[in-house]
C-alpha cells in the first residue's frame, strides 16, 4: 500500500536549492492533502536540526523526508553530509523510544527524479508504507493541524 | 569545560516512571557546549518524553527550562517559584549542577539525566577530548603545556615510555603521544632544558581522600 492510501502524515523539510519555484510548485499536493502533508523549505539541508525532526514526529507526522541536493552537490559544500548525520542520530533518538527509524528518511535528489518539489513529494508518497500510522499520533493529530 | 553524555533513554525512563509532572532543567554552559545538557538539548528529550508517554498511553506534563548556570545559585533562583509545581526536575547539568539544584530545592526530588564525564576541550565540532584530571597540582607549565598524567596513557612524569610509533600512542591509536608533544613544544620553545629535570609523583592526596575539596576566596566572599 502506498502512503497516500496508508492516510500517513508527511512532514517534507528539503533544500531550496532544489527548486527555485518551490512555493508555487507545492500548491496542488497542498491543496490536494491539505494538512496531512506539510512543506518546510529550508536555505539548505545542511540547516536541519535535530529538533526540527523530533517535533514534527511528535506534532503527528508519520514519515519525515528531508529531501537534499545530491552528495558533492552542495551549494555550500557539505550541509547535505551534515544533515545525513544528523538524520541518521534522530533515527536512533526515536528508536530509543519504540518509534522505527525508518520514521525519518533521507533522499539525496538523482537525476531521475522530478525537478519540481511538489512532484518529488508526489513520487515520496507513491512508495510502499514502510510504517503505519504512528503511536504518538493519535494524541497529536490536532497540533499537527493546529500547525 | 566539564563534559557530560545523556544517559541511555530506558535509565532516564525508569527514574521518571512514578512522577507525571517533570520540569526538565538545562544549563547554558559546560554541557550546552559538549551538546548534552543545553537548551536544544532539553527540547529534545522533553520532546522524547512526551511522545515516549504518548506512546504508553501515560499523561504528563514537562516544561522546559534552561539557566546559564546550573552551579550558581543567582541562576538556579530563576527556578524559584516554578520548581515547586512540579512533582521532579530532571537535571541536564552536570553532577555539580544537579546537586546545587538539589540544595536550593530541599523538598524537591532532582534527578541526572547526563553522565558527567570528564574536563576537557572541544577539539573539533562533535569531538571532546580530556585533557584535565584536576590533580589539584597542576605541572602544565614543565611540560610546555600539555599534561602527562591526562594524556599520556601510562601518565608518565619523566619522559616517554619509548612504545609510540609515528607520533602515535601505543594504547591508544586515536592520540598522539603526550611526551613527543611535549617534546616538540619545549624544543619549539627553546626550553629543552626543562626535559632534564626529574619530577616527583604527582601529589594524588591533594585531589583524594580528604573529602570534597573546596576553594575559599577571602577577596570573593560575603560578609557574614
Amino acid at each position: 500500500m502506498d502512503q497516500k492510501t496508508a492516510g500517513l502524515n508527511i512532514a517534507i523539510f528539503f533544500c531550496r536549492q532544489l527548486d527555485a519555484n518551490q512555493d508555487k510548485n507545492r500548491r496542488a499536493i497542498e491543496k490536494e492533502l491539505g494538512l496531512r502533508i506539510r512543506f518546510f523549505p529550508l536555505p539548505c539541508s545542511g540547516r536541519i536540526e535535530l529538533l526540527h525532526l523530533l517535533r514534527a514526529i511528535e506534532a503527528g507526522a508519520d514519515v519525515v523526508y528531508l529531501v537534499a541536493c545530491p552528495e558533492g552537490a552542495c551549494r555550500y559544500r557539505e550541509g547535505n553530509l551534515r544533515a545525513k548525520r544528523r538524520i541518521m542520530f534522530a533515527q536512533k533518538l526515536i528508536e530509543e523510544i519504540g518509534l522505527e527509524g525508518a520514521r525519518i528518511e533521507m533522499v539525496n535528489k538523482t537525476a531521475e527524479m522530478p525537478a519540481d518539489i511538489g512532484a518529488i513529494a508526489m513520487e515520496l508518497l507513491a512508495r510502499d508504507a514502510k510504517v503505519s500510522i504512528s503511536p504518538v499520533r493519535s494524541n497529536a493529530v490536532a497540533s499537527f493541524i493546529e500547525k | 569545560m566539564i563534559t557530560a553524555e545523556r544517559k541511555p533513554m530506558a535509565e532516564i525512563r525508569a527514574m521518571l516512571a512514578p512522577y507525571r509532572k517533570i520540569l526538565v532543567v538545562g544549563c547554558g554552559s559546560c554541557v550546552a557546549e559538549c551538546a548534552s545538557g543545553g537548551e536544544k538539548e532539553v527540547g529534545l528529550l522533553a520532546s522524547a518524553l512526551r511522545m515516549d508517554a504518548k506512546i504508553e498511553g501515560r499523561t504528563i506534563e514537562v516544561r522546559e527550562m534552561t539557566i546559564d548556570r546550573q552551579c550558581v545559585y543567582e541562576f538556579i533562583d530563576q527556578l524559584t517559584g516554578i520548581a515547586d509545581r512540579y512533582e521532579i526536575i530532571l537535571s541536564l547539568g552536570c553532577g555539580a549542577g544537579v546537586q546545587a539544584v538539589a540544595e536550593v530545592f530541599p523538598k524537591m526530588l532532582v534527578i541526572p539525566a547526563l553522565n558527567t564525564t570528564f574536563i576537557g576541550e572541544t577539539k573539533e565540532p562533535g569531538l571532546w577530548v580530556e585533557n584535565c584530571r584536576a590533580c589539584g597540582d597542576c605541572k602544565l607549565g614543565y611540560f610546555a603545556a600539555v599534561c602527562p598524567v591526562t594524556r599520556c596513557a601510562k601518565g608518565l612524569f619523566n619522559g616517554p615510555c619509548g612504545g609510540s610509533k609515528n607520533g602515535v600512542c601505543e594504547v591508544d591509536p586515536d592520540s598522539p603521544c603526550a611526551w613527543q608533544l611535549i617534546i616538540e613544544r619545549l624544543e619549539n620553545a627553546g626550553r629543552s632544558d626543562l626535559l632534564e629535570a626529574i619530577y616527583p609523583p604527582a601529589d594524588w592526596s591533594r585531589q583524594q581522600g580528604k573529602g570534597p575539596k573546596k576553594i575559599v576566596r577571602e577577596d570573593q566572599r560575603s560578609e557574614g
